[in-house]
């Protein structure tokens, strides 16, 4: 904690610029603020300025003298002004004579104050040091605020790392059941990405939205963790009782989706519910549990329905081996697996010269 | 510093007091700034511009010596020059230059007083 304070400190600058054309002049501010600060001097108002725009955050306050030969005072705050840098560094004038005219345009820049000359030191010190204290502790406030956004960003980013961590780490869990290695889920998540990302499904969803929607996909079988050992590792054919079990992984997903509430605040929970129910629903509406039809099964429930049919078709499973890829398409397009609906088809064998190249290893 | 000093400056319209509190009760570093101002060039410029009738020139020498004046407590000096000011601003131009030769005496004892 310390150290974050000095380092804040050292972001802070103590140097005062004196700028004023008598050189007594500047040797007299100086000598009641060198103990307290570091000084710069500049002999006009041009000289003065350049050295302010060559480095604003070099001077933690401005002394200007109003009249001065080449810019005059007022002329170099209208400089600063533009470059809206009287926020950022005081600015006083020290004069030996105002008139309400400038004195108003004065503030109306930006000043901070106007010291009259010739100068009490205990005032024009008190004066100066509160403003330069006050913009000090602003400039320290703001870096503070700004580094502490920065860790919540960061922090809220490995948040949602580890929430997905948990996801996907809860969904191999249930995939491992089945004898297949958690790379599935995976690959169900990467095809569904790339279809919401590269075809026109994706068309009128946000980043996040395809984000959420990928993540979902990446639960669609939690709710085969209620399907008995017997029938999930079967290597052969279900019977007709053991595939009406089976088919409650859909209702059975939904459900346990249902009871994480965490997961109910989340903007990934309505993808997920609808896919993990709905993604062996078909398009002409003889699918399961809810037999719906056509567009009534939502677009990401089409899509992760199709992924996960391609992606079983192409790999070993316990009841079958892997089938090449001209196979693979064939019974896609032939509908021996399933019905999708012709715009998800034509998009889907768009992609699929890409999506092939996940299957490199298995072929 | 010294009586003999103080009223020395005092003579030449200097409020030494006043002048001390600028410089913290620091009476060498005021020497120091005083034996600046003998070579300040801010009267030779208001000179030489009122030679050149060059008043706007004048006005910021005459300005300039004013804030230097008052700085240093040199009150009787940087009254004058207030007024000769007032009156280039007023566009009074001969009115101030009318002022000189009393500027100029209180310059020259005022010089004087400093060189001791």
């Amino acid at each position: 904690m310390s150290m974050e304070v000095n380092k804040d400190d050292n972001m802070v600058s103590d140097m005062i610029l004196i700028v004023d054309d008598d050189e007594i002049n500047r040797g007299i501010i100086d000598n009641i603020f060198s103990p307290y600060y570091s000084t710069d001097e500049a002999a006009d108002g041009l000289e003065g300025l350049s050295k302010i725009l060559a480095d604003p955050d070099k001077y933690c306050a401005i002394l200007l003298d109003v009249m001065m030969p080449k810019m005059n005072g007022l002329e170099v705050l209208r400089k600063l002004s533009d470059e809206e840098l009287t926020s950022r560094i005081p600015v006083f004038l020290i004069t030996a004579e105002v008139n309400s005219e400038s004195l108003h345009e004065a503030y109306h820049l930006g000043v901070m104050d106007v010291i009259l000359k010739p100068v009490t030191p205990y005032i024009v010190l008190r004066r100066i040091n509160s403003i330069v204290e006050l913009f000090r502790a602003r400039k320290r406030l703001g870096n503070r605020v700004e580094r502490q956004n920065i860790k919540l960003l960061e922090n809220a980013k490995k948040i949602i790392e580890l929430n997905q961590g948990m996801i996907e780490a809860l969904s191999t869990a249930i995939e491992f059941r089945n004898g297949e290695s958690g790379e599935h889920v995976r690959r169900i998540r990467d095809i569904t990405q790339y279809l919401l990302e590269h075809t026109e499904l994706g068309e009128g969803l946000t980043a996040e939205q395809i984000n959420n929607i990928a993540l979902a996909s990446v639960m669609h079988d939690v709710g085969k963790i209620a399907i008995p050992d017997n029938i999930l590792g079967k290597p052969g054919r279900l019977t007709p009782e053991e595939f009406e079990i089976m088919k409650t992984h859909t209702v059975q997903g939904g459900l346990l989706l249902e009871k994480i509430p965490q997961l109910r605040d989340n903007g990934v929970y309505e993808y997920a519910f609808d896919i993990a129910r709905h993604h062996h629903e078909r398009w002409d509406g003889r699918g399961y549990p809810d037999g719906l039809k056509g567009d009534e099964i939502s677009l990401w429930a089409q899509i992760v329905s199709i992924a996960d049919v391609y992606d079983a078709l192409s790999c070993k499973r316990c009841y079958k081996d892997a089938f090449p890829r001209e196979k693979v398409l064939r019974m896609i397009r032939d509908g021996e697996c399933g019905t999708f609906s012709p715009k998800l088809l034509k998009c889907f064998f768009e992609a699929e010269e890409t999506l092939c190249k996940l299957y490199d290893g298995n072929a | 510093m010294e009586q003999v000093r103080l009223e020395q400056l005092e003579s030449a319209g200097i409020d030494v007091k006043d002048a001390l509190s600028r410089f913290m009760g620091n009476a060498n570093l005021l020497e120091k700034f005083l034996k600046k101002f003998p070579d300040d060039q801010n009267y030779k410029k208001l000179c030489e511009a009122l030679e050149a009738d060059d008043a706007e020139a004048a006005l910021a020498a005459s300005h300039t010596l004013k804030g230097v004046c008052g700085n240093l407590s040199m009150t009787e000096l940087s009254g004058l020059l207030t007024e000769q000011v007032r009156e280039f601003r007023a566009g009074e131009y001969s009115s101030a230059k009318e002022l000189m030769p009393k500027i100029t005496a209180a310059y020259e004892r005022t010089v004087a007083a400093i060189n001791g």
